[in-house]
């Protein structure tokens, strides 16, 4: 398995606050990791510096293919598509607007070429009749599915998910799970933070517990959920599976 | 005396060549100053080294001095440091000035509003700080702050009046102008009251025809 992005003494402070003390991490082609772990462990604050939203104090984050220089930060950002927790469509735009924008502005697709592209990637979601609707008009799950649209059009090479579903209504929730199972299937390279234990169990190729800005734990799911090996992680999954 | 409408009927192209003055220069101003507004609140929220104080420097002279001292500043003043403008750019440049400090802290206010978490989204697109700025903040705050940017661009077509001071021959010109020489005081005034009025309240209309259609995609 050819590794993507390769994570090497990772850290991050806040100020004083010690948020992210020394990652590692490979992470390879067409993998599907999830993050789990407990609130203000860090989780969030990992896969932001993943595509450097947040830049880190220390350590490296190297795609493949990147040299490591200076110019490797902008092409992580150019390269890594990210799904936040609250959907953050342009609630000026029309949808199809959203998913053209960048595309346009950044790849120098033509106004034709990034709409086709757009309708097709609506289309695989469900959504394409609603190509002309503003973000306001559509439910939470709605406008998570786009914004995972939004960001697969830009045709990232690793796509972040940072607590998805944790804003939508639970009947909402499915409609974007099911989505990202079907992007897992097709191969995209993956890493997700999340707190749907289901969904960890049942698509991730790895799942790491993090806890204190530390990767406690890292294993296939069957294993980390049935037998952890650390106490802490077993501590929290009883906490969580009960 | 009464009031003679056939006086004003006499006097009406005069008038309407004030009013064309009036309409010009206030228009211009407006644009400027919204291009003020928008790049001094640019530069207020991405906190540009040492342009952001100059910025704020700008807003508060502004502010806290009288309209017609500036207008006298720009027009006897900077000659005698050898910037020497026609009545028409001097009285453009004192309305631009003025109302856009005003309209930089009215964009401020609806930038406020834009989430933090949309700035995010753009960089995670990768747009740049200035299309973010462009394409997304802007727009966004226009919205927000239109009903105050129209409220200064009113104060700016009213304040065109104080342009006569220097003799620029807008409405209110006109109207002392024809005063001095036909003492028909009650008839000009009452004549460009009615058209202040008029001006003001296409200006109206026209801002609320742009915020329907900037309200639209926020409606559900």
């Amino acid at each position: 398995m050819n590794t993507l992005m390769s994570v090497r003494g990772l850290r991050k402070h806040f100020g004083d606050a010690d948020v992210i003390k020394g990652v590692d991490l490979d992470i390879h082609e067409g993998e599907v990791v999830v993050v789990i772990g407990p609130s203000g462990s860090g989780k969030s604050t990992l896969i932001r510096c993943l595509n450097n939203l947040e830049p880190a104090t220390a350590g490296d984050i190297v795609l493949s293919g990147s040299n490591g220089g200076r110019d490797s930060l902008a092409r992580l950002r150019d390269e890594v598509g990210m799904v936040f927790q609250d959907y953050t469509l342009f609630p000026h735009l029309s949808i199809l607007r959203n998913m053209t924008l960048a595309p346009m502005k950044l790849r120098g697709l033509a106004r034709a070429e990034a709409e086709a592209q757009a309708m097709k990637l609506l289309e695989r979601v469900g959504l394409a009749h609603k190509a002309h609707a503003y973000p306001a008009e559509l439910s939470g799950g709605q406008q998570q599915r786009v914004a995972i649209v939004r960001a697969l059009a830009m045709q990232p090479r690793l796509m972040l998910f940072d607590e998805p579903t944790s804003a939508l209504d639970p009947e909402t929730v499915n409609e974007v799970l099911q989505v990202m199972k079907e992007l897992a299937a097709e191969g995209t390279t993956m890493v997700v933070v999340t707190h749907e234990m289901g969904f960890a169990r049942e698509v991730a190729d790895r799942v790491i517990f993090f806890d204190g800005g530390r990767i406690v734990e890292c294993a296939p799911p069957a294993q980390l959920f049935s037998a952890p090996c650390e106490e802490r992680t077993r501590q929290f999954l009883t906490h969580v599976l009960k | 005396m009464s009031f003679d409408f056939d006086y004003l009927l006499t006097q009406w192209p005069a008038l309407l060549d004030g009013l064309w003055m009036t309409l010009q220069v206030s228009a211009l101003s407006i644009l400027l100053s919204l291009l003020i507004g928008v790049l001094g609140a640019g530069i207020k929220l991405f906190r540009l080294p040492g342009l952001t104080q100059l910025v704020a420097l700008y807003v508060e002279l502004i502010r806290n001095t009288p309209i017609l001292v500036q207008l006298f500043f720009i027009f006897y003043g900077l000659p005698a440091v050898g910037l020497k403008l026609s009545l028409y750019w001097s009285g453009v440049l004192c309305l631009s000035l003025w109302a856009g400090a005003y309209q930089i802290e009215n964009l401020r206010g609806g930038l406020a509003t834009v989430d933090k978490g949309l700035r995010e989204a753009g960089a995670a697109l990768s747009l740049s700080s200035r299309q973010f700025f462009r394409l997304i903040a802007i727009p966004i705050a226009f919205r927000v702050s239109l009903p105050a940017m129209l409220n200064t661009a009113i104060s700016l077509l009213k304040n065109s009046a104080y342009l006569q001071t220097i003799g620029l021959a807008e409405l209110t010109f006109v109207a002392v102008d024809r005063i001095a020489t036909d003492f028909r005081a009650i008839e000009m005034f009452t004549a460009i009251c009615v058209i202040y009025l008029a001006l003001v309240a296409v200006l109206a209309l026209l801002a609320g025809r742009l915020e329907a259609h900037l309200q639209r995609p926020f409606q559900q």
